[in-house]
């Protein structure tokens, strides 16, 4: 069933604020990962702001879906979605990167609700999603089937949902990591059917283009070869982004772990950043590219 | 005749292994939520689980970073994953992994790393340096049984803590059975094996055994030596290292690992921060093990390493005299 248009409009303007979230968080901090950060804010809105189970109210409810922001240096995206969700107060977005912040530089599962992950050393996420994931399928194994979460439902709904699900957002550039394909071919073995790996195709690393630091392509191939079902899209487009997130979801009980690679620009959104392909930036590097973003997306 | 406190009777040499096999069967049947997470090395009691419980056993192959990880994930999730491998695979090979998705977020995984002293297998598996370098890990409990009583003990104590904990097990040489069975482990405490007022021999691990064989040794030459097994390395129990350096005065620690970050230096810290005392350590300099012959008569390794009852007890007498010695400085 296609969304209708009021939805994508709708998540257009969540995409937007969560933007000019952002700029505030680069703003006050003066440093940050503008690159990686904005080619995420399409796919972290979509997921947020539509697709996850996930409650602002009850960030540790146990049922939510699972985000595992594996390339935590982005986590400024996330942050920005939380405060707008109401899961951080607005003043937080001024305390990144300062002592006693619950915005720590690099996801922390202890420091901030709603993040499951504690991050920074990259190519691990993965595997720390797999872990979840195979926990939903033991976790569920062990339920008497009326004690499901879903024991409310029609029995063929509850065919078709795990407890929870399992999102990993990779990067691109951390896929040169061995352990990402040991975590692949992991999955493939135990069925992780609930596991969903976004891979944030942003073609930069911070040395230079991703493919050129150390060839990954045929990318696609890769994760078939290794047992995935894989689809790409267009990870700035939020239309693409929620049908592929329910294409992947109505394929649960295939027992594939399924790949979405986003296909993505480093810095998205602020022409400074984009051509700068910034990873890391720090002073000048930011707020070029805070004012170029605010004159596009306006401020808070 | 060699009088030793509660709970000791020196039996004939076992495999501390065999315990850590009873005790993960006997914590597994317990608490189900624990997870055994393989890694192409076998693991302890792997045939109960596959018995009784075989979706709790998760093999993850020659992989260990994934491995540490993926059973960070369950840990996340509530379970109890213990991972078990050599310990320069299981540790090692995963520091970075096991340092932050396991200890940043203090998650329940237990690591059971196996060799991480001499043996047969040489340099590459003889990982010497093991206690040094999980020591300085932030959350790790560490622990580095003596005997097979010990170790089962100890399997079932650290199920029941929730935290990451890495235990040091043995393959070789089976050191001497040294509790009863009602021996009462606790975890982060030391043991007083034996009272005595002239030294202490703070022991963690194999150790213990030869502590105990000095001891005989020692008590021919009319030397009554204390011995403690410091089977927690981590957290070191300091109160128990303070009152040996009141009551005695000199220490000897011994232990089948390097010297360099291990129980040596934890005791040498506790001592210069509160009651300086002459010390020496009894371990493996700063050198990589090899291969050798073991036998519970002949080891040729620990001859090498000069770790044998003989040198703990030469140590013992060595550090008798330099306390002497720093008595008639003052």
């Amino acid at each position: 069933m296609a969304h209708d248009e009021k939805l994508i409009q709708e998540l257009k303007e969540k995409a937007d604020i969560v933007r000019r979230n952002i700029f505030t968080i680069f703003d006050a901090s003066q440093m940050g990962h503008p690159g990686g950060t904005m080619s995420l804010v399409e796919i972290v809105t979509a997921l947020y702001f539509h697709h996850l189970k996930f409650d602002p109210k009850n960030c540790d409810w146990p049922e939510r879906d699972r985000v595992v922001l594996s390339k935590a240096h982005s986590c400024e995206a996330i942050y920005a979605v939380l405060v707008e969700m109401g899961v951080l107060p607005k003043e937080t977005l001024k305390t990144y990167y300062r002592y006693g912040s619950p915005l720590q530089g690099h996801a922390d599962r202890w420091c901030t609700p709603g993040i499951d992950y504690s991050g920074g050393s990259l190519g691990q996420g993965l595997s720390f999603a797999i872990g979840m994931a195979l926990a939903e399928k033991l976790k569920v194994l062990r339920q008497p089937p009326m004690e499901n979460v879903a024991a409310a439902m029609p029995r063929f709904i509850q065919r078709y949902n795990p407890l929870y699900r399992t999102y990993s957002i990779v990067g691109d550039g951390e896929c040169h990591e061995g352990q990402i394909w040991e975590a692949a071919m992991f999955a493939t073995k135990y069925k992780l059917d609930n596991l969903i790996n976004i891979v944030d195709y942003n073609k930069f690393s911070l040395d230079g283009p991703t493919n050129e630091v150390m060839l990954l392509e045929p990318f696609v191939e890769k994760w078939k070869s290794f047992g995935w079902y894989v689809v790409e899209v267009d990870g700035h487009d939020l239309r693409q982004l929620v049908d592929v997130f329910d294409l992947v979801c109505n394929l649960y009980g295939d027992g594939r772990p399924k790949c979405i690679i986003a296909h993505t620009v480093k810095g998205h959104g602020v022409p400074y950043w984009e051509a700068a392909h910034t990873h890391i930036g720090r002073g000048e590097d930011i707020n070029r590219g805070v004012q170029e973003g605010r004159a596009k997306y306006g401020e808070v | 005749m060699v009088k030793f406190n509660e709970h000791v009777k020196i039996g004939d040499r076992a495999m501390a292994a065999e315990g850590i096999n009873n005790g993960m069967i006997k914590a597994a049947e317990k608490n189900d939520r624990i997870i055994a997470v393989l890694e192409d090395m076998g693991f302890p009691g792997v045939s109960w689980f596959k018995e009784n419980a075989p979706e709790r056993v998760i093999e993850c192959g020659i992989a260990e970073a994934n491995g540490a990880v993926v059973a960070a994930g369950l840990a996340a999730e509530g379970f109890v994953p213990f991972i078990h491998s050599f310990a320069f695979a299981a540790v090692s090979r995963a520091c970075n992994q096991i340092r932050q998705s396991i200890l940043q977020d203090r998650f329940n995984v237990k690591i059971l790393g196996r060799e991480g002293a001499w043996g047969e297998p040489g340099i590459s598996h003889n990982h010497i340096e093991i206690i040094g370098i999980t020591r300085v890990m932030p959350n790790m409990v560490i622990v580095d049984p003596a005997d097979i009583v010990e170790a089962e003990k100890a399997m079932v104590a650290i199920a029941d803590y929730i935290g990451p904990v890495f235990v040091k097990i043995e393959a070789s040489p089976p050191p001497l059975r040294i509790f009863t069975e009602d021996y009462p482990f606790d975890l982060g405490r030391a043991y007083t094996v034996k009272d005595g007022r002239d030294a202490t021999i703070i022991a963690t691990g194999y150790m213990l055994t030869e502590a105990i064989l000095a001891a005989e040794i020692l008590e021919k030459e009319g030397i009554d030596v204390r011995i403690i097994n410091m089977s927690t390395l981590k957290p070191l129990d300091n109160e128990v290292v303070i009152r040996a350096a009141e009551e005695t005065g000199a220490i000897v620690t011994a232990e089948n690992a390097s010297i360099i970050g291990g129980l040596g230096e934890a005791v040498a810290t506790v001592l210069a921060e509160n009651i300086p005392a002459p010390l020496i350590r009894v371990g493996i300099e700063d050198e990589f093990s090899q291969s050798g012959r073991i036998t519970p008569e002949k080891d040729e390794l620990r001859d090498h390493f000069g770790l044998g009852a003989e040198d703990v007890a030469l140590s013992v007498k060595e550090c008798i005299a330099k306390r002497e010695r720093l008595k008639g400085r003052k």
